[in-house]
């Protein structure tokens, strides 16, 4: 990471306003992290809940630094050659096509198959150089001149092999590539992995990354992430629906809301000119946050006493 | 503070954390970075370095409450510290100087320093207790407290008396903080090796022994083990008539067609996983060991993808939509009772089960299926039907027998086992986690 960034990482108060600036609320604990895995130059292992804004703060972590984002979608089956880099097979051949005919220059005058062989070897390897190498995100991360912002997106869905091949990128920041030599990173990027926890993760890797939880936030901090998300949004309607929304949390249903279902919810209910809840109003809408059938026959049942408690609240 | 960081380290590791030596190495520096005037901060930036899951946060939590806590020394010891004679403040030991003086950070300083030199990090027992208490008083110079208190009484002047009253108090509030100290201490310190001392516990007990209120543990002891068994499965490259466009192998045999790409190959890739039929014996003589060998066929058939699940006592039933159904106390308790599952839990007749069997599942074994059966080989003196197990073993790759009784019990009474056992590939006594543990390690590891 550059030295020009020293001033934004000063302290931890810096990275909250910074993230802050950059629409991104966050709680004091996630700026400590982002602050440590700057000064201590490490990636940061981002867990939690679906929605909690994991790929958010990678995205904003760009803005905020002014570097571009790389992101690499992981999935199962993901290889080198998708991740890391590939040769540009057909402009190799293409090439070797091509050239055919100056390989009788470079051979005359050679006779017998070693001397040609000889011959050919003081050419290095020009079909295998940095020109016939497609850079894929990972090689692209190390390449950029200023750094980067680097998502490993959802880590736990590749292979272990896949995980077991990271580790040399995340703990030295360079990648061997046989044919030409090992590549450091110009800049070391700013890497951010996320993890739904659908499997564990090998020790090794947590081992060479921060780690950081970010739970479902608490009322305080939900209002203010809406209140910067939708600004649009009265006061009122605000407390009411981040109330109901908490209250949801707590019922026991299989897909709980999430941030990114708070902040789609209180759109909706922006465009629909709403300035309070009512039970008719989220019947209507009640789709928008719970995802399965018997979530929503859940909340129905629930319906009225949670609306009436949100009011409540918002009326204190 | 690095004494301090190293204790804290080794109190998670003893709480079940697992924390390497570089992340130890990235919590100094992190220290230095971030410092310790900020509380909320230091534990962040802590529990960021550390603990490096849901899971170990939780456990870090506690045990930063718990082993930060000390620093607030409970209670005043007495009024504020009164102008003493420097004679007498020389005669007394640093102890009794400590206590008269009021000097609280002085005494938690000692006892801690006290602690670490008597090792209170090896506590293991409530038992062991008292004696870390009786060593951690002794290390910071009780005796010479009592000595002093002792000669002041004799002094007999009122001044002195005040002052060995004093300490005596002193003393009191002293041996209250060192006994919470320990308690404290005992809490960071013991608790992971008594939950290790379980856990083995319950691994190496037979499974008949088991009590309902260990289910839960047992079952996420066994769902662990299924899942690192699960990850074991061999991945392999395999070249096929479809799929993905492999290119360097078409490159490279095509060379000999002058780089024209004229044989073409693919590839694909091929996961191997077991295929298993599982028998149950669920008669009364197995009914303890049968509930925990249903729990571990329930976890199997959760993690495999091909597993047909039969369970038999006087005949022989399917039972694997049971396991896809219900979640898994409810699917026991319907299976162990049996009610409107058109089982007869008569007399075990292991004859019947396979004849059962034969008839109506035969075509379930292919030449890539384990058969997998549980149960004691105890046949109430009925016909074996050995011949329908020596087809079974003949069509399917692999017959595995887990036996319940161990190995010396088999063909006595009316044990058949001895009949079945030329048929079995494997025939393992298992009553134990870790019988079992031991069987699904050769079960996945030769890729069956």
């Amino acid at each position: 990471m550059n030295l020009i960034h020293d001033k934004k990482f000063a302290s931890i108060e810096n990275v909250q306003l910074g993230l802050k600036n950059a629409e991104y609320i966050c709680s004091k604990k996630i700026a400590t992290t982002v602050y440590l895995a700057y000064h201590l130059e490490k990636p940061i292992l981002v867990e939690g809940p679906a929605g909690v804004g994991k790929t958010e703060l990678a995205k904003t972590a760009a803005a905020f630094l002014g570097v571009s984002l790389i992101r690499m979608q992981c999935y199962e089956g993901l290889d080198e050659s998708k991740a890391l880099y590939e040769w540009k097979y057909g402009k190799q051949l293409l090439y070797t096509q091509m050239l055919k005919d100056k390989l009788n220059d470079v051979l005359k005058g050679a006779k017998g198959l070693s001397a040609s062989i000889d011959k050919l070897h003081q050419y290095n390897d020009i079909f295998f150089s940095l020109s016939f190498l497609e850079p894929r995100p990972l090689l692209k991360a190390l390449q950029q001149k200023d750094g980067a912002v680097l998502l490993i997106d959802e880590i736990d869905k590749s292979d272990h092999e896949f995980e077991a091949f990271l580790l040399e990128i995340l703990s030295d920041f360079q990648v061997s590539i046989p044919e030409i030599d090992t590549i450091h990173a110009e800049t070391k990027p700013f890497v951010f992995l996320t993890s739904n926890n659908t499997r564990e993760l090998s020790e090794a890797l947590k081992r060479r990354c921060l780690h950081l939880y970010i739970p479902l936030p608490d009322p305080k901090l939900e209002r203010e992430i809406i209140r910067i998300r939708v600004p649009g949004i009265s006061e009122k309607l605000r407390i009411q629906l981040v109330s109901f929304i908490q209250q949801l949390r707590e019922l026991d249903i299989k897909k709980i809301p999430s941030i990114s279902e708070t902040i789609d919810w209180a759109r909706v209910l922006l465009l629909l000119h709403a300035d309070k809840l009512s039970a008719d109003l989220i019947s209507e809408t009640l789709h928008i946050i719970l995802k399965f059938e018997g979530d929503i026959k859940i909340a129905e049942e629930h319906l009225y006493e949670m609306t009436r408690k949100a009011i409540k609240e918002a009326a204190i | 503070m690095e004494q301090i960081l190293k204790d804290f380290i080794s109190a998670l590791r003893s709480s079940g954390a697992r924390i390497s030596i570089p992340e130890t190495i990235d919590a100094m520096n992190t220290v230095k970075l971030t410092g310790y005037h900020d509380r909320e901060v230091f534990k962040d930036s802590l529990s960021a370095v550390l603990a490096k899951s849901f899971h170990e946060k939780e456990i870090f939590e506690e045990c930063f409450y718990r082993f930060f806590s000390f620093d607030t020394f409970s209670e005043n010891i007495g009024d504020s510290p009164e102008s003493l004679a420097p004679e007498v403040m020389e005669e007394i030991s640093p102890l009794s100087q400590m206590i008269l003086s009021g000097n609280l950070g002085g005494l938690a300083a000692s006892i801690r320093e006290a602690a670490r030199e008597v090792r209170i990090t090896g506590i293991q027992f409530f038992t062991q207790k008292g004696l870390y208490i009786h060593r951690i008083l002794r290390h910071i110079g009780l005796n010479g407290l009592n000595q002093d208190i002792k000669r002041l009484f004799q002094k007999d002047t009122l001044s002195s008396k005040q002052m060995a009253e004093k300490l005596e108090k002193g003393k009191d509030y002293l041996f209250e903080n060192v006994k919470d100290f320990v308690e404290q201490q005992f809490a960071l310190f013991s608790p992971s090796v008594t939950e290790n001392l379980l856990e083995d516990y319950l691994k190496s007990i037979k499974l008949s022994n088991l009590e309902q209120r260990d289910f839960h543990r047992m079952h996420s002891i066994i769902q662990k083990m299924v899942k690192r068994l699960n990850d074991l499965h061999s991945r392999r490259r395999k070249t096929s008539k479809r799929g993905q466009l492999d290119f360097r192998k078409t490159l490279r045999n095509n060379i000999s067609y002058q780089g024209l790409l004229f044989d073409i190959q693919w590839k694909k890739k091929k996961v191997d996983r077991p295929d298993i039929v599982a028998l149950c014996d669920v008669s009364r003589s197995v009914e303890t060991v049968a509930r925990f060998l249903l729990l571990f066929l329930y976890s199997l058939n959760k993690s495999l993808a091909r597993i047909r699940t039969f369970i038999f006592c006087s005949n022989l039933i399917e039972v694997s939509h049971i396991f896809d159904e219900y979640p898994v106390e409810d699917a026991l308790v319907k299976l162990q009772s049996g009610i409107g599952l058109g089982i007869v839990l008569g007399r075990t007749d292991y004859g019947q089960a396979f004849r059962d069997f034969e008839e109506s599942w035969s075509h379930l074994i292919t030449k890539k299926t384990t058969v997998l059966i549980l149960g004691d080989a105890r046949n109430n003196y009925g016909d074996p039907q050995t011949g329908i197990l020596k087809s079974m073993q003949e069509r399917g790759k692999r017959l595995i027998w887990l036996n319940s009784e161990p190995r010396s019990f088999w063909g006595i009474g009316d044990s058949e086992m001895k009949k079945y056992l030329p048929y079995c590939h494997l025939a393992r006594e298992c009553n134990t986690v870790h019988h079992l543990e031991r069987v699904v390690d050769s079960l996945l590891s030769l890729a069956l």
